[in-house]
């Protein structure tokens, strides 16, 4: 079944996330990182910038596969993600209001490409990390024949 | 930063995946999808037939890449990748980047990963702060 493009521009309800030390220092030892702040007892404490796919990419997208209107499947794969930093790093303690929100839904062949945007705010407002997820659904696409769905993947691998 | 221009290449971080890096990283970043540690599921589902690592632990890398050769995460204003190809586990993945543009705010940085034939798995664009 091909995904709703009526749904393109929707906004789902924003949910929060508060960074911890703890998770830092996970994500930080699962990636090999060096820098010492980011194992850091102290103020100067900060978080790699992929840390963000902590909050945006399994949380983001739940939203949006709850959707019961939108279509989408697990037959997927993440094709490609991109992020935009705010003007300091994510540091312990920080309460962020993320928001999901459907940028895009393409057909490219047989697959569908769909953009999941998640806007992350500081408590005052400004920017934190903009997400923009695009995942492929494979062989769903508006007149692709359902039962060779996922022969070839092609878009993207992840 | 001193010394840097167009055609700059950042050090490399090379990496290879195995059933406890991906296992730490599904921990670290609360993506819990089986193909990464799951050989009966990765077997059914896998592009490769078998695990592969997570897409995001190979952006963490050639995050990795830009932020230690920048000095740090708060000079880091854009990461874009797009993942090309399957990274499977017991196999080993090479980051790297060049600086192609550069101006008074901004160093624009291809990114790019690599495996041990020399296949892009991962390629993307990073912005830093100069």
């Amino acid at each position: 079944m091909a995904l709703n493009t009526d749904k393109i521009g929707t906004s789902y309800p924003p949910y929060t996330y508060e960074v911890s030390r703890e998770k830092i220092r996970e994500y930080a030892m699962a990636l090999g990182e060096r820098d010492p702040r980011y194992y850091s007892d102290g103020d100067d404490c900060v978080a790699p910038p992929t840390f963000a796919a902590s909050f945006t990419v399994t949380k983001g997208g739940q939203a949006a596969f709850a959707d019961p209107d939108l279509g989408a499947h697990w037959t997927l794969v993440h094709g490609s993600q991109s992020y935009r930093f705010g003007d300091r790093p994510l540091r312990p303690g920080d309460v962020l209001t993320c928001t999901p929100r459907i940028g895009d839904i393409s057909a490219r062949g047989r697959n569908e490409l769909l953009t999941i945007e998640v806007d992350c705010r500081f408590a005052d407002d400004t920017l934190a990390v903009l997400s923009r997820a695009v995942i492929v659904f494979l062989g769903s696409a508006p007149g692709a024949d359902a039962a060779t769905t996922g022969a070839s993947a092609g878009e993207g691998t992840a | 930063m001193n010394g840097l221009e167009v055609g700059t290449e950042l050090p490399e971080v090379s990496q290879r995946a195995e059933l406890t890096t991906s296992v730490a990283y599904a921990a670290a970043s609360g993506d819990l999808n089986p193909l990464h540690y799951d050989p009966d599921f990765a077997g059914q589902v896998s592009p490769t037939g078998g695990i592969i690592a997570h897409g995001m632990y190979a952006m963490g890398l050639a995050s990795r890449v830009l932020t230690e050769f920048a000095g740090g995460a708060e000079r880091v204003a854009e990461v874009n990748v797009r993942f090309t190809r399957p990274w499977p586990l017991h196999s080993t993945t090479t980051f790297g980047g060049t600086v192609t543009n550069l101006d008074e705010e901004f160093a624009t940085v291809r990114l790019w990963g690599r495996n041990d034939s020399g296949e892009q798995i991962l390629k993307g664009v990073g912005k830093i702060r100069v």
